[in-house]
């Protein structure tokens, strides 16, 4: 029944009219027509090409786009071959967000021949991926399809391609104008001949451009592109980039939460083959609508600060249409629009929205006065940017807000399905292995594309490099490798150095008079054996209103002022971003603000008043405990970024970097800016100032610099190695012609999908802390390796990705890894081992810190504490 | 359209707006519209464009495509599968879609029961074998209330650029409008159908002899719907291959319901709870004047819901030590729980085990000792 007309199944939400693109080809950038007829060799997939567009990501990193095809610095060159590629996905995106075609291994020479370390205990892990493999020679047959005369709709170009199926084989994917085969036509050069319904005669010239082996990038997009298809026919569901199965969720109706069991999956060129790393994933779904959230918000907050709660609430959050498969992230709310308003469709025909819904979906829409939400479209159809309007009484909200986050009853609910131990979440992948193994279909795909899987996850050694001893004045201490905690062993040991409180301010509301004193006379007992002088605070009683506090800080806070001591009755964000901005910004003075609900436990305030004590201390200057650090005249630096959804986009980099030798010390600042301005340009300044004052404190310049760049989303390690590193190296240029000391840049990610399991008396385990993966499991063309540093309770433990995309200090593979453990040791916020190394903790508090509540830089006073901790 | 459409400027492009593709799926949807069927098939359902359409018609239980070629309708079946907002708020009816694999040639009882067979550009596809046998299979065997037939009308052709002897080169042939309503006519008077013409796609002011550019017939049947009785000889056996089932959620379905009542039920009693914990605290908290004015409206707005209602219920919520109580009648009377049980009796068995309840289970118990 070819003669109906097929038309695009999947529902669209009207456009703005604003932004109406029209219709047109298909999105085949104008480069790759020119370039195809060149690119004939075989076996050609390393080709350097200019990435002309910015690798999005989600949403960090912003504003690049200006400045990233001119600056290429020599000797960091990127191949990339996939902007050969536009077999779309879906939704026309053509993200790379595995950073495939980003080699920077290759201009580092001394890891050219190894980036394996050789120190620590061998320990035996498996992991979530599973080996992908293909039939001997095989090899991937890209043809280009062109057309005389030339047909623009791509779904015309199609159908008279497949008139041919007899020939082309029904194993295919077809995007328009590139054709990838799992075998050969035979011919470099295939003519075919179709006519139209409408009796034209079309000529189709299919020729073979690129006979690609297994392992080059368009292969592997290539891959990823299939092994979708094969989830789609396991009757999985995508949200976003992963799959999920609706059959079987969890409902925790506490929350109106419910919960879908899912599979990220990834297949990528690892070390030595090609894998499939698969990981498990759920996806949290609410059962409100964006609707119902306002009403409720409406009758919490009251008339007045409605819209301003529903932004706060609602902008950022992704939400699914009930009416097609789409998730959108509400960008604004538009009050002066409605369900009534109208819009112009792709014909030229005006609509309201109530009529559209009815007509197209059958949806009555109940409520015809509500706002409606934008949703901005990321680099639609190529380079057309637009906005998509979305009726909140449609839209079902997805994931957590922030302030479900903070809702601990909530997480620990979730956290009961979630969070599946080692052994579980193994079961639940090897189950999707299990689905593709038996169904029929699926193997059938494979099959035809002659591919397998290897059904075993990969098994290999990995190293347990040795646990760091604590040093605190004069003290060492082993801690247990178990719990990566020294809490216990440390209690009642002087710290390195304990600033005194001999001038500081204790704020109180009347009703937590006797909290307060309590207070006082835990932190007595606990601050001698610290090495603490302390003496008594003023005392002050406030109202409970944030001009009462203001006015006190005011009046009362000199120049001599310690730290000023707050007890908040409630969790109330305006009282305490008043109070941090004011001793932040105008009147540098350390502050702690405490809510006196946790001061409240009498079982529990030993304790409290103990870690308040030694976050004091650390606020003030003072230094807890240290660990060996062999290096000499180095710096390190942290930089992470927080980026502010609701209030005019701003984003936040702090960057934090060491002053002294032990690294017990750090110089903070952060950049703040809006959207469009280049974050990395106050990067650059602030690594000009922290030189500066490196060098106040040591005398002189370091000689090697390490820096650990945290917040850099999938997809946006080009930018970074095409722009932020040559900046780093500008910087360094300006401090004097004969300064040229080693840089190191490091780029840390947490959410990353694999999982490592260590194997224990037939079951499996989380690996120990200081386990180092640095072969099978890596990429060859970076110098990367995987560190578990912490513990955790429930679940499974997140290894840490460090990307080593830049590095002169010529430090062997295994002592940059010691010192990126080392360095999770020295987070004062946690007498334990973090999850990443310290600097990045404090860059990500004090960018959260700004971020939140303070909206500007903090007075630079305060640059050589951790006031932010 | 077609305003100042004159004689001499025919070598112009007729275009219909909207596509004509799409006039002849809104004249299914607004036949659907009218006669509300609960099962339809759609024969030679193609990409499954048609009943991604109708699916979005709530009076469709039982949706069934049926193709030649099952690659075509694999193409795109997935937009026949329930999406995650079907699985979140499930639904009042109940929907099943079904694809098959086979020939309208071929008699199987998969596509026995249906209200609505629609064929839309079938006929004209199919050779003169099979269109021997597709009165008898759809009009004998299948007897639907009401069919849906549409063609091309071949008295249209020379209007369109480019057509040289049928629209596509799969049509075994194009007919003219006597050829279509004489042939329609005798399928009726054999299988006591009567049947009405129509079609879409205007002819220009001045040509309105040739005809609609799609013809189509709508057959309904005469005698009443008898039941199984119709088949005088045994169903046949099954012939076509099911390659797709999708049974949307709903609350039709225990399971889906349940999940529904137990998560409002909750909802409810919490809301019901923090109402109630508020307000306990503000008794003890009354110095707090920013908290007070932060409380009011909702206290406000829900007090006045929770007071109409237990003006006539013996029970009200109440706090016991460290316990919440909140009586099922009263959350029986929340709107939503209300709608969705129906009876107060039905709410008791659908909590049941699932939701903490009192001794004598006739109130929500929570413990608020944990937070």
């Amino acid at each position: 029944m070819t003669g109906r007309a097929r038309a695009r199944a999947r529902g669209r939400p009207p456009r703005q009219v604003t932004a109406l693109p029209a219709v047109g080809p298909a999105p085949v950038p104008q480069a790759l027509r020119s370039q195809v007829p060149d690119r004939r060799q075989p076996q050609q997939h390393d080709v350097p090409l200019p990435l002309l567009e910015e690798p999005g990501g989600h949403g960090r990193l912003r504003g690049f786009e200006s400045v990233l095809p001119e600056r290429r610095p020599e000797g960091l060159r990127v191949s990339s071959g996939l902007q050969d590629l536009s077999l779309r996905d879906r939704g026309g995106h053509r993200r790379d967000y595995h950073d495939l075609g980003v080699n920077t291994r290759q201009a580092m020479v001394h890891v050219q021949e190894s980036k394996t370390g050789l120190s620590g205990k061998m320990i035996k892990l498996t992991t979530n991926h599973f080996r992908l493999t293909s039939r001997p020679q095989w090899a991937l047959y890209q043809y280009h399809v062109c057309y005389s005369p030339e047909m623009e709709s791509r779904r015309l170009r199609s159908a008279l391609l497949f008139q041919h199926e007899e020939h082309i084989g029904k194993t295919h994917a077809f995007d328009g104008s590139i054709l990838f085969l799992p075998k050969t036509l035979g011919n470099k050069v295939t003519e075919l001949f179709s006519r139209t319904r409408n009796g034209e005669d079309v000529k189709i010239t299919v020729t073979l451009t690129n006979e690609l082996p297994p392992t080059s990038p368009t292969c592997l997009q290539f891959y990823n592109i299939i092994f979708r298809r094969l989830l789609k026919m396991l009757n999985l569901q995508q949200i976003g980039r992963n799959y999920y199965n609706p059959g079987d969720p969890v409902s925790i109706p506490n929350h109106r939460l419910m919960i879908w069991p899912g599979f990220t999956s990834s297949i990528l060129q690892y070390e030595e083959s090609i894998m499939l790393c698969a990981d498990v994933s759920h996806k949290v779904l609410r059962g409100e609508t964006v609707l119902d959230v306002m009403h409720s918000l409406h009758s919490q907050v009251g008339q007045e600060r409605f819209r301003d709660a529903c932004a706060k609430e609602l902008i950022g959050l992704i939400v699914l249409t009930r009416y097609n498969n789409r998730t959108y992230r509400i960008d604004d709310i538009n009050w002066d629009n409605n369900p009534m308003g109208t819009f112009r469709k792709s014909d030229g025909s005006e609509i309201s929205f109530l009529e559209y819904y009815k007509k197209q979906y059958n949806i009555e829409i109940g409520d015809p006065k509500q706002p409606v939400l934008i949703s901005q479209l990321k680099r639609n159809r190529g380079n057309m940017q637009g906005s998509v309007v979305l009726i909140p009484e449609l839209c079902s909200l997805t994931g957590l807000t922030d302030k479900m986050r903070t809702d601990f009853n909530m997480m620990k609910d979730l956290a009961i399905h979630t969070r599946l131990p080692p052994e579980k979440r193994q079961w639940e992948v090897g189950r999707l292995l299990n689905y593709i193994q038996r169904d029929d279909n699926v193997q059938k795909e494979l099959e035809n594309w002659g591919l397998s899987f290897d059904y075993n996850s990969v098994a290999f050694t990995g190293r347990v490099v040795q646990g760091e001893k604590i040093f605190q004045s004069g003290n060492m201490f082993d801690y247990n490798p178990q719990s990566a905690d020294w809490t216990k062993e440390t209690r009642g040991v002087p710290l390195i150095r304990a600033v005194p409180m001999d001038n500081w301010l204790l704020i109180y509301t009347r009703r937590n008079y006797d909290v307060a004193n309590t207070l006082l006379q835990s932190l007595f007992k606990v601050t001698p054996s610290m090495g603490i002088r302390m003496s008594k605070p003023n005392m002050i009683e406030v109202d409970d209103r944030t001009e009462a506090y203001l006015r006190v800080l005011q009046q009362r806070v000199t120049t001599d002022t310690n730290i000023v001591f707050c007890i908040l009755s409630s969790s109330r964000k305006d009282k305490y971003d008043a109070i941090k901005k004011y001793l932040c910004t105008d009147c540098p003075i350390p502050s702690q603000c405490v809510l006196a609900r946790t001061l409240s436990k009498p079982q529990t305030i030993m304790t409290v008043a103990t870690k308040i004590a030694l976050q004091i201390n650390c606020k003030m200057g003072g230094e807890l405990w240290s660990v060996e650090i062999p290096l000499k005249q180095v710096m390190i630096v942290g930089i992470d970024c927080y980026h502010d959804n609701i209030s005019g986009r701003q984003s936040v980099a702090g960057f934090v970097s060491s002053l002294n030798q032990t690294m017990t010390r750090w110089f903070s600042r952060c950049v703040v800016q809006s959207r469009g301005q280049e974050l990395v340009d106050g990067i650059k300044g602030c690594l000009q100032t922290a030189l500066k004052s490196w060098s106040k404190w040591n005398k002189s310049l370091p000689s090697r610099i390490f820096v650990y760049r945290d917040g850099v989303g999938d997809g946006q390690l080009n930018t970074l190695v095409n722009y932020e590193v040559p900046q780093f190296l500008d910087c360094l240029k300006s401090m004097g012609t004969d300064y040229r000391p080693g840089l190191t840049v490091i780029v840390v990610k947490k959410r990353v999908s694999a999982r490592f399991f260590a194997e224990a008396g037939g079951g499996l385990k989380n690996p120990p802390p200081g386990t180092v993966v640095d072969t099978v499991v890596t990429r060859p063309e970076w110098y990367d390796f995987f560190v578990v540093s912490h513990t955790v309770k429930n679940g499974c433990v997140t290894p840490t990705h460090y990307n080593v995309i830049y590095d002169t200090s010529q430090l062997k593979p295994d002592h940059l890894q010691r010192l990126t453990y080392k360095l999770c040791h020295m987070y004062y916020n946690w007498s334990g081992v973090i999850r990443v190394p310290a600097p990045c903790q404090y860059a990500h508090k004090l960018a959260f810190l700004v971020g939140q509540s303070i909206h500007r830089e903090p007075n630079l006073m305060l640059s050589d504490r951790l006031y932010y901790l | 359209m077609d305003k100042d459409f004159r004689e001499e400027e025919f070598t112009e492009v007729i275009k219909f707006t909207p596509p004509l593709y799409k006039q002849r799926y809104q004249f299914v949807k607004d036949l659907v519209e009218k006669y509300k069927p609960k099962k339809v098939a759609d024969v030679g359902c193609a990409d499954c464009r048609l009943l991604w359409m109708l699916k979005f018609c709530s009076c469709i239980e039982v949706l069934a495509g049926l193709d030649i070629c099952a690659s075509v309708m694999k193409e795109k079946m997935h937009t026949l599968s329930p999406l995650p907002v079907d699985y979140l708020q499930p639904s009042e009816r109940s929907l099943t879609v079904t694809l098959h694999h086979g020939s309208i040639a071929h008699k199987d009882p998969c596509m026995l029961g249906f209200d609505l067979v629609t064929c839309i550009e079938l006929i004209e596809h199919l050779e003169e074998s099979e269109l021997k046998k597709f009165p008898e299979v759809v009009f004998g065997f299948m007897a639907p209330s009401i069919v849906v037939i549409s063609t091309p009308n071949s008295e249209f052709n020379p209007l369109l650029p480019g057509v040289v002897l049928y629209r596509h080169p799969d049509h075994k042939f194009e007919w003219n409008q006597a050829q279509f309503q004489s042939w329609a006519l005798d399928a009726a008077k054999c299988y006591d159908y009567s049947v009405e013409f129509t079609g879409v796609g205007h002819p220009p002011r001045g040509m309105e002899n040739v005809g609609f550019c799609t013809q189509i017939g709508v057959f309904v049947r005469k005698y009443p719907q008898t039941g199984e009785s119709v088949q005088s000889e045994k169903p046949p056996e099954a012939v076509y291959k099911t390659v797709f089932k999708a049974v949307y959620p709903s609350l039709k379905d225990e399971k889906y319901l349940q999940n529904a009542v137990v998560s409002e039920v909750i909802f409810t009693a919490q809301n019901i709870k923090h109402h109630l914990m508020s307000k306990h605290e503000e008794e003890e908290d009354g110095d707090d004047p920013e908290r007070k004015s932060r409380f009011w409206p909702s206290v406000d707005y829900f007090s006045d819901y929770l007071r109409k209602l237990v003006v006539d219920q013996t029970m009200e919520p109440f706090v016991n030590g460290n316990e919440v109580y909140i009586p099922l009648v009263t959350i029986f009377s929340f709107p939503k729980v209300n709608r969705l049980c129906g009876t107060f009796e039905k709410l008791c068995k659908l909590i049941a085990g699932k939701v903490t309840l009192s001794s004598d289970g006739s109130a929500v118990v929570f413990n608020t000792e944990h937070e």
